[in-house]
């Protein structure tokens, strides 16, 4: 997993940000992790911890510090339509309307007036849009804006998705609605996807593994692999011990401060790769973000 | 029951009856030359809008302002969109425009008249710098504030930086960019009468003046109503069209100039 099919690959990636008082502020230190091909990752970890920087450094928005970023084997030198982002702010262009953002990177892309409509239209209607072709941002709910993102970022076909707290602007019942379809959507084709998220049942929910960083400066904590099987059920999975078990486990890892060995499993507890620095070992909480 | 105040287009005629009549009797008590009743400066209306000297004037200043507003227009909103989007271009231009800002554009035109005479030139300068600065304003404001996630979106689909500026921060910015043009349309019609005040050859500011020092105050004040109108008329015109443009946008802050 860790070289041919390996879809991203992170090696040991820092991010340090100039503050205006013109101190530095480590964001993210010594990242490494790989994803393969097709697989779902969630990053997760309390506010502050770079884990949204570390998807824009993915998506080639923000530039690391020191460490290397492979995506498909190649060095990444900026944005690209390989790798396709869905924001929390949704991020429209409130100029055009539902159909013409879907449409927007298409004919960048150079398709043909027809080819990006007819494919605009199709995943209108796989995001259940169909009808409100032609509204504009302003008048659709928070839901309907992230649908619209997500299909306009499908549209242009990129082979990564970078999902920024796609849904932490969603009220809880929308959100959960969007969690199925997004993995509905997934199971078509399988794309690769890097998911930031502070819910950590959205990431059990969603993912085949949960990557777990620290608190400021972010550094991986553990990695826990998400055995559940697919396609999965939200109704099902809340009276799942062992999903039930992976979202304790993981709440209890996010609440310790200190960088834990892997829990002794028994029965069918998680039993995810864990991995941990080692002189990360009893490190104290790092302060709020500033 | 509709209340008065939800028949479109009432209240304005009511505010400008309520003003003509406290004009005719303050006129009326007062009783000095300067300040005729508003029935005789209205009487003036027809006379000064049917001569055929009156009417080249207007449409010299008319023409003069649409030429510095368009001139200010195709300058102001690239500097102002490239100021909020590169640090360098924004510390430039930032001291430069702070200190014109305060200087009333009217008080440049006896220098400017130093330069390139008494003529079309020199007004058309002075429109061109009244309007530019609100303008220039306003696009840096709604070019800084352009989501930093849209560009990334753009970025991804593959747009480089001119064409992000262009389709992205642009259209973005518009609504902003928007209120500074009606500021601007504001400011054009103030600093045209004032250029030809200062710089009297012809145009509206010259028949004012004109008559004034002819002590024909009844013509003073038809003409100072010829151009409140004229502003009223350029502003609601250009409201109607800011509404079509950016229909799309949610709704901001409204502003304090002029009104429709």
């Amino acid at each position: 997993m860790e070289s041919a099919s390996s879809m991203i690959a992170i090696e040991r990636l820092s991010k340090t940000f100039e503050t205006s008082r013109g101190t530095s502020h480590l964001a993210l230190s010594e990242i490494s992790l790989d994803v393969a091909q097709g697989e779902f990752v969630s990053v997760l970890g309390p506010s502050g911890c770079g884990k949204s920087t570390l998807l824009y450094i993915v998506g080639g928005f923000v530039s690391p510090s020191a460490g290397a970023l492979r995506v498909a084997d190649k060095p990444v030198a900026g944005p690209g339509p390989d790798r396709g982002p869905v924001f929390q702010e949704f991020a429209l262009f409130p100029w055009k309307t539902v159909l013409g953002n879907v449409m927007y990177g298409l004919l960048e892309q150079g398709r043909s007036k027809a080819d990006a409509l007819a494919r605009a239209n199709a995943l209108i209607e796989l995001v259940h849009l169909k009808g409100y072709e032609n509204f504009y941002p302003k008048e659709l709910s928070g839901g309907m804006k992230q649908r619209v993102a997500i299909a306009r970022t499908l549209a242009y076909g990129p082979s990564i998705l970078l999902m920024d707290e796609p849904f932490g602007a969603l009220d809880a019942h929308t959100r959960t609605g969007m969690q199925m379809e997004l993995l509905d959507i997934w199971e078509r084709d399988r794309k690769t996807v890097l998911f930031v998220t502070h819910s950590v049942e959205e990431a059990v929910f969603l993912s085949d593994r949960v990557v777990v960083l620290t608190r400021s400066p972010g550094r991986i904590k553990t990695i826990v692999s998400i055995d559940l099987p697919r396609p999965r059920r939200r109704a099902e999975l809340l009276v799942d011990r062992r999903y039930q078990q992976y979202v304790v486990d993981i709440e209890r890892l996010m609440d310790d401060p200190r960088v834990i060995p892997p829990p002794q499993g028994e029965g069918d507890a998680p039993t995810g790769r864990r991995e941990a620095p080692p002189d990360d070992k009893l490190r104290a909480p790092g302060g709020a973000p500033s | 029951m509709r209340s008065i105040s939800q028949i479109p287009g009432l209240p304005p005629l009511l505010a400008c009856a309520g003003l003509l009549a406290v004009w005719e009797i303050a006129a009326r008590i007062i009783g000095i030359s300067g300040l005729p009743p508003a029935h005789e400066a209205l009487r003036e209306l027809p006379g000064i809008l049917t001569d055929k000297q009156s009417l080249a004037d207007i449409l010299a200043s008319m023409r003069r302002m649409v030429t510095g507003f368009a001139l200010a227009l195709i300058v102001a909103v690239p500097i102002g969109l490239m100021m909020g989007r590169a640090r360098l271009v924004a510390a430039f231009f930032n001291p430069l425009l702070m200190i014109i800002y305060p200087v009333p554009k009217a008080a440049l035109m006896p220098l400017i008249m130093l330069w390139l005479g008494v003529g079309d030139a020199s007004k058309t300068l002075v429109i061109f710098l009244g309007v530019s600065l609100p303008v220039i304003y306003h696009a840096y404001q709604g070019a800084r504030a352009v989501e930093e996630k849209m560009l990334w979106s753009a970025a991804a689909m593959g747009l480089g930086p001119a064409a992000r500026l262009l389709r992205i921060v642009f259209p973005a910015a518009l609504p902003e960019i928007m209120v500074g043009i009606r500021t601007g349309l504001v400011l054009a019609l103030i600093t045209m009468v004032t250029s030809e005040m200062i710089a009297r050859k012809q145009g509206v500011g010259d028949l004012l003046f004109n008559a004034l020092a002819m002590a024909q105050y009844q013509t003073v004040y038809a003409t100072i109503i010829i151009i409140g109108m004229l502003g009223f008329v350029i502003d609601a015109a250009f409201e109607k069209l800011r509404f079509r443009v950016v229909a799309w946008a949610e709704p901001t802050h409204d502003i304090a100039v002029g009104s429709t």
